[in-house]
């Protein structure tokens, strides 16, 4: 394990390259990615594919007579039809009234798991049966789908006003799946990992195991009518409630004024517990880097801070148009231009016990993940989905499967008003370090 | 390229091998409230080995072609090492070998139209949903793709093939009270850059949608009869029963081919369900898939009963059936996994919208889609408008409508299928294991759905 670079390129093939660019541009960005990974996959109980990816890009913003223009190729030698490209769509491109970014160094530094990138398919698959043979140890019934795989890349970003950084990253992921066809009842359970260096093989094991504990109780059914009812939202599902925050927080929804929280900055619009902060540089973050995606060194800072909206996530262009200081949260691939999004989102842990949580949901629901909750109109507050997977809670345990009904709750009121306890555990799910919260109120259709 | 392709592919050491070579150019265009967002173009070069041994499939991506030889030497080792750990057979569907050439057969080709002229008409259409009182932000979004695909595989199959994708969508946002609502109109294609033309009305319309919705109150949630427009519905087929029709969940499945089997009443006798390659201008259109296999109509339910599902030909090989031209990858990065095309609901005995209504006491009207999503079993998606049905008439518009349910009792619970089938292409895309968006349609006429469980307040 060592440290992500955090330097100028020392291997700047294109420098060459920007010196014309900046003949040809009145000012510029050029953005290089390149990757390669390895993945082994397991469908239906069998190997299935072993997947080895490889890939690069150029992108390039040049201004020109005040309008930038943007162009992308997938292939790395491409640096001069990206350049013309991008200088042939500027007149006809936004207005560039903000900088490029500017030299700056991140003080900070991530992990970088070399070990990532030489990764083994003997070893992989190993991993895979082992995650096999754990679960059909519980389960023998449950078709058994898994993945394991990792990889490394590398972003450079070079502007004319003088930033030139190189980061590394390196992740490693793995996928359980357990599911079972049965006449009037689909069940399925899964879990995720991911982190920046290889993840132990034990940790995975106790995964899939709770995959599967967890599946078998899915098994029974448990009947439930419409009304509301306390629900204890797992972290993976608590995801989902948090995301009209995450809309809101959202530079171009403030600058298009189409939040709720574009005059929000300083108010108390939530629980006094709950605190939400933006990341980059958690040890155990997928989402994090030293620089973000217009080579802008990134920050940690509270978002919404003990109940009250504290900061929203910028591009340059965004903060500038805001009449805010940018903050280091432009997102992108090489081949989309940037736009404002968190890295890692993480919510501070509560006073509870997640055992005495379970406890106070007695005739509630264990929310574990809702379906299709994404098409919500989340910029006012709503989230609804079908319960995907969900249970009824009995004396502090899961007693069977609720199916059938569907989740509506404004999350703003809800996580103004119906907090009932949040639990010292967390979780990671991507890049969401989240606890479980206990809510009440809910509103739940069934038939 | 032919030679060099399809001597590769057949040297390999395995038991099939084929080489994909994808060369894209891309137009792009984004509107964001009244700012000129982005216009881009774009190049995307790349392809992909694939190899199985027995059973087992190596997969390996490049963007350098002058690498192919040495990629086609590790998809084959990649196979051979899952083979090791996991052998089986290989069964693969037979198809004949295809050596065709696919040259663009368009109406218009937006490549022939001026950039200018893309953004005044666009721009145009943006600036009509400013211009509503009410409308805050908008946001439109216009893509053309050309792609030039190269297929071999080891079995003598050669392709050249050329393909445009063409999509549009735009959605006005108006904010009342601290409330946000979205109206939303799209357009989408693969031959006539024309049809993304005259289209101010249907702006206006989704600009007014938005402002209307932000008035209007949270449907009480609930279990309702619905009436779906034809996009809805169209969405409803895709997501409902689309997916579930794909071979990859059933082939290796022996407990979800028995709730599958072929013969398997779902449905009443006037519910008939299709997905086709054929329909030239869709953006379902595809004359072969991503294994090189011809495309066609595939019937899935025919008068309520289950008659066919969408095959790889790796699925259909595991199943004894025929392969169906339905392996499609969104692009060279992915391998091709069973996905639909253009998936429709045929005509039904019930007259127009009028007839379908005039019987529902308490009910709401659902029209467009903001998306859905299904997990085989269970699906949810919203409605992109709604209004609330009273005595068999049209009564207040309402927001946020979430339509929840289980797939087998909503196809058993459809009561009623008008005979105005209608297609409408838009600029999104369908998502499965990790691919999106992939271009599909999808077509419906409008149904009548009993209980329903409509999400709400």
């Amino acid at each position: 394990m060592k440290e992500s670079t955090n330097k100028v390129a020392e291997d700047a093939k294109p420098g060459d390259f920007t010196g014309k660019l900046a003949t040809l541009a009145d000012a510029f960005e050029m953005y290089q990615a390149e990757g390669r990974s390895l993945n082994v996959g397991f469908e239906n109980d069998r190997l299935n594919e072993i997947r080895q990816g490889q890939s690069s890009g150029v992108s390039i913003r040049a201004v020109k007579d005040g309008k930038i223009g943007f162009s992308y190729s997938s292939k790395p030698d491409e640096l001069d039809y990206v350049a013309q490209a991008a200088i042939r769509m500027a007149p006809y491109g936004k207005a560039y009234d903000y900088q490029f970014a500017g030299e700056a160094r991140s003080s900070h530094t991530r992990p970088f798991d070399p070990a990532c990138g030489d990764l083994n398919p003997d070893q992989l698959v190993a991993i895979c049966n082992r995650i096999k043979d754990t679960v059909k140890a519980i389960d023998s019934e449950a078709l058994v789908d898994c993945s394991v795989g990792g990889g490394i890349g590398s972003a450079r970003i070079v502007t004319s006003n003088g930033q030139d950084c190189r980061e590394e990253q390196s992740n490693f992921s793995f996928f359980v799946s357990l599911r079972l066809a049965e006449e009037g009842n689909f069940v399925q359970n899964y879990r995720f990992g991911s982190a920046n260096e290889i993840i132990p093989q034990e940790t995975i094991l106790a995964e899939a195991k709770a995959t599967a504990e967890e599946f078998q109780i899915a098994r029974k059914r448990a009947e439930i009518s419409k009304g509301k009812y306390t629900v204890l939202v797992a972290p993976s599902a608590l995801s989902d409630l948090l995301m009209p925050i995450m809309v809101s927080v959202n530079g171009n929804a403030i600058e298009k004024k189409t939040s709720r929280f574009v005059d929000a900055l300083g108010e108390k619009l939530f629980d006094e517990r709950l605190t939400l902060t933006d990341d980059p540089f958690h040890k155990d973050g997928v989402g994090g880097g030293l620089y973000d995606g217009e080579g802008v060194p990134t920050q940690k800072r509270a978002i919404i801070d003990k109940g009250t909206v504290s900061g929203f996530v910028h591009t340059l262009s965004t903060a500038n148009r805001c009449g805010q200081e940018p903050t280091g949260n432009a997102q992108r691939g090489v081949s989309s231009l940037p736009s404002p999004g968190m890295h890692n989102l993480v919510m501070d842990a509560g006073s509870d016990n997640l055992a005495d949580l379970m406890t106070k949901a007695d005739g509630g629901i264990y929310l574990r993940s809702l379906l299709g909750s994404f098409t919500s109109n989340f910029l006012a507050g709503q989230v609804s989905g079908n319960i995907s997977l969900g249970f009824l809670v009995k004396d502090g345990q899961l007693v069977g499967r609720v199916k059938n009904c569907a989740l509506n709750v404004n999350s703003f009121d809800l996580l103004k008003s119906n907090i009932l306890g949040i639990s010292k555990e967390r979780e990671w799910m991507g890049g969401r370090y989240l606890p479980w919260l206990l809510v009440e109120g809910v509103q739940i259709s069934a038939r | 390229m032919k030679d060099q392709l399809t001597e590769l592919a057949k040297r390999a050491e395995a038991d099939y091998c084929e080489i994909r070579v994808e060369d894209s150019r891309q137009t792009s265009i984004a509107f964001q409230g009244k700012d000129l967002e982005n216009v881009q173009e774009s190049h995307m070069f790349g392809g992909n080995v694939r190899a199985c041994v027995n059973g087992c499939w190596g997969f390996v991506t490049f963007n350098d072609l002058n690498t192919l030889e040495s990629r086609v030497q590790e998809a084959v080792r990649n196979a051979r090492a899952a083979a090791a750990a996991n052998a089986e057979k290989t069964v693969l569907a037979p198809v004949e070998p295809v050596e065709d050439v696919v040259r663009l057969d368009v109406k218009s080709d937006p490549r022939e139209v001026s950039l200018e002229d893309k953004l005044s008409l666009f721009g145009g259409y943006n600036e009509r949903m400013l211009g509503h009182d009410g409308v805050t932000s908008t946001n439109l979004r216009y893509f053309d793709t050309f792609t030039h695909l190269h297929f071999a595989n080891s079995e003598g199959t050669w392709l050249d093939r050329e393909a445009l994708d063409m999509g549009m969508g735009g959605s006005a946002v108006a904010r009342n009270n601290g409330t946000t609502a979205r109206g939303s109109a799209s357009e989408g294609g693969r031959a006539d850059f024309e049809a993304f033309r005259g289209l101010e009305k249907r702006f206006d319309e989704a600009a007014e949608a938005a402002v209307d919705a932000a008035k209007s109150e949270v449907v009480e949630g609930g279990t309702y009869t619905v009436i779906c427009d034809p996009h809805l519905a169209g969405v409803f087929v895709h997501e409902a029963f689309g997916h579930l029709s794909e071979g990859d969940n059933v082939a290796e499945d022996p407990r979800m081919q028995e709730v599958l089997r072929l013969g398997r009443r779902f449905g009443e006798n006037y519910l008939n369900i299709w997905d086709t390659g054929l329909d030239n201008g869709l953006r379902g259109y595809l004359p072969y898939d991503d294994e090189g296999v011809p495309t066609q109509k595939t019937w899935l339910i025919r008068e309520g009963e289950l008659v066919g599902r969408l095959h790889s030909r790796e699925t259909a090989g595991r199943m004894k059936e025929k392969p169906t031209g339905n392996a499609r990858a969104i692009n060279y990065r992915f391998p091709p996994i069973p996905r639909m095309r253009n998936t429709c609901i045929g005509n039904g005995p019930h007259g127009g919208f009028e007839d379908l209504i005039k019987d529902v006491k308490l009910g709401i009207y659902a029209i467009n889609s903001s998306g859905g999503q299904t997990n085989g079993e269970l699906f949810t998606f919203t409605a992109g408008q709604a209004f609330m049905i009273r005595d068999g008439k049209l009564a207040e518009r309402v927001r946020d409508v979430t339509l929840s349910g289980n797939v087998f009792d909503t196809l058993r619970n459809i009561t009623g299928i008008a005979g105005d089938f209608h297609v409408q292409d838009g600029a999104g895309g369908c998502g499965k294991g990790g691919q999106m968006p992939l271009p599909v349609s999808h077509g419906s006429p409008h149904i009548r759905i009993k209980d329903v469980v409509i999400g709400g307040r």
